[in-house]
């Protein structure tokens, strides 16, 4: 318990700095809405000007772009994007930094279990990601409640945006297992911007074209907005895959860390 | 009963090597030194017994157990490493709770005996102390839960001498309550003062394990000759000699043997003064780690 509130603690800060940068996004964006759902038919056919390929990279659909729900889930993207950074870096700092910092030696010398330290310091970064998104999602519903148009589904509203979390576990699984076998990397942040993006990029130009198989490359395409609003649910095999990719990565890196050297200062 | 146990400890990074059947048994209540000079595998040897490192052969064992399989034992070890490193961001009083924190029992009345006693500021970040500071609050760290065992390693680089005695004296205190010291360190004063049993290691290998006074007895004397004339080379070419430095009338080195058989030789020529002196551990030391000795 005591490391747990230990990480806690220090992610506070950079938890405050991830929640604001996503509410920001969609923030900015949302309060466009009004003024894009009244000048709708003009807003449609500027995009409809747009190459197919183009626009399903931004994820837009002309049909739906005017809905609220149609609206937020091409902003969401974005958000996801961000959360996806957030959980990649977490996940490949959570167990690193006590290498990188040095502090190894004061936390791995104390009478605790090696997989004791994994558990806390997994469930702290799990509870700063449902910390971030319930936030982010009490904040963005407020938005969306007050620049509506029409009703729309909360429900569907809630299942768009639980994809954030969804895509932020796997992210975070994969930053985690990559550190416990790269644990001297200098500096954090390249590896997961680039990470992150790149499946981002790739997510992107899968979507230009419609294989489904190689939308399980980026867990950015696992979740297909259009398609949850149409069919009000998740499609199984990417959740599935996802499921898998987490729980695999979280063992590995269980077994890994318990059984790695701690190497002194290089 | 035995408080260290390691036995054919072997350590390679990769292809490296770390130690290489390093064996030493450390008794309860006893302060044990370690020397060799930097990279001879001490801190390997420490990071292996804290479980830290996974030895490649061999095992290295506390109060009977591997720190690795019973992480529990090291709840009655105190370490205080070569370089304290702390998180950023805190004060000296949290990182010391939240070290405390892992021993389940309340510190705070020792934490602010052993402040006082090191001389330091509770409320100072981490950050913002000097290094000696720092290794002020890595000592407090390790002492604050009472271990019976105290593993340091390089200790009092960073502490001014006056703070080394200061640290020296408390862990000759925790030492008369009983705690058992396994001293790391490649400064031979601080070992020589202080050690009751010492081992060198050079070159990840254990060279020598003895008892202090064994090892500053150990037959060596430091022979010092000054001749009327020029000394013949050829009458220090004998077996126990070493350390041999001549130039002209004076001749100096260490005789490791029966003495006699030194002073039959010596008698052989003219001299006009000869002195024969307890070696200091610094020159046993060098014996042993100069490549050729």
């Amino acid at each position: 318990m005591n490391m747990y509130l230990h990480e806690l603690k220090s992610l506070r800060k950079s938890t405050i700095i991830w929640v604001c940068a996503m509410i920001t996004i969609a923030l900015m964006y949302l309060s466009l809405y009004p003024a894009i759902y009244r000048d709708g038919a003009h807003f449609k056919d500027m995009l409809a000007g747009y190459p197919a390929s183009i626009r399903a990279m931004l994820g837009v659909t002309v049909d739906s772009v005017t809905s609220l729900l149609g609206f937020y889930s091409m902003i969401l993207a974005f958000v996801v994007l961000c959360g996806g950074v957030q959980a990649m870096n977490l996940g490949m700092t959570i167990l690193s930094k006590e290498t990188r910092e040095r502090t190894a030696e004061f936390l791995l010398v104390k009478p605790v279990s090696r997989t004791a330290v994994v558990t806390a310091k997994v469930l702290a970064a799990l509870t700063v990601l449902l910390v971030t998104d319930v936030v982010y999602y009490a904040v963005a519903s407020a938005i969306a409640f007050m620049v509506r148009q029409s009703s729309y589904s909360g429900g569907l509203f809630f299942m768009i945006n639980v994809t954030i979390l969804f895509v932020q576990l796997i992210f975070f699984a994969i930053g985690a297992v990559v550190s416990v076998f790269f644990d001297r990397l200098r500096s954090v942040l390249p590896v997961s911007l680039g990470t992150v993006f790149g499946c981002y990029i790739i997510g992107a130009l899968i979507a230009a074209g419609k294989d489904d198989w190689a939308r399980f490359i980026s867990p950015f395409r696992y979740f297909d907005y259009p398609s949850i609003i149409g069919s009000s649910r998740y499609e199984t095999p990417y959740l599935i895959t996802g499921a898998v990719i987490v729980v695999v990565s979280i063992v590995t890196c269980y077994f890994v860390y318990a059984r790695k050297d701690i190497h002194a200062i290089s | 009963m035995n408080v260290i146990e390691i036995k054919n400890l072997t350590k390679y990074y990769g292809k490296a090597r770390g130690v290489i059947d390093v064996s030493i048994d450390v008794e309860q209540g006893e302060i044990f030194g370690f020397i060799g000079p930097n990279g001879a595998g001490k801190s390997t040897t420490i990071r292996t017994l804290l479980g830290l490192i996974y030895p490649t052969r061999g095992s290295a064992k506390i109060f009977g157990k591997s720190c690795t399989t019973n992480p529990e034992v090291r709840e009655d070890v105190g370490y205080l490493p070569s370089e304290v490193f702390y998180y950023d961001g805190m004060r000296v009083i949290d990182l010391l709770r939240y070290s405390a924190s892992f021993y389940g029992k309340d510190c705070t009345k020792r934490i602010n005996e052993l402040a006082e006693i090191m001389d330091l500021d509770l409320k100072r970040r981490i950050d913002d102390l000097s290094f000696g500071n720092k290794k002020k609050v890595g000592i407090v760290q390790g002492l604050l839960h009472g271990p019976k065992l105290i593993i340091l390693d390089e200790p009092t680089t960073g502490l001014d001498p006056l703070m080394q005695q200061t640290f020296f004296d408390l862990i000759a205190s925790e030492n008369k309550k009983g705690a058992t010291v396994f001293l790391s360190s490649h400064i031979l004063r601080e070992v020589q003062k202080m050690c009751e049993r010492v081992a060198l290691i050079k070159d990840g290998r254990i060279i020598k394990l003895e008892r202090m006074s064994a090892l500053q007895e150990n037959n060596f004397k430091r022979i010092k000759v000054e001749g009327l004339s020029d000394l013949d080379k050829t009458i220090f070419d004998m077996p126990g000699v070493s350390k041999l430095e001549n130039g002209g009338k004076t001749a100096s080195f260490l005789y490791r043997g029966d003495i006699n058989n030194v002073i039959r030789k010596l008698a052989q020529t003219e001299v006009s003064n000869l002195s024969i002196d307890e070696p200091d551990l610094e020159e046993v030391f060098m014996h042993y780690y100069s490549k050729d000795g």
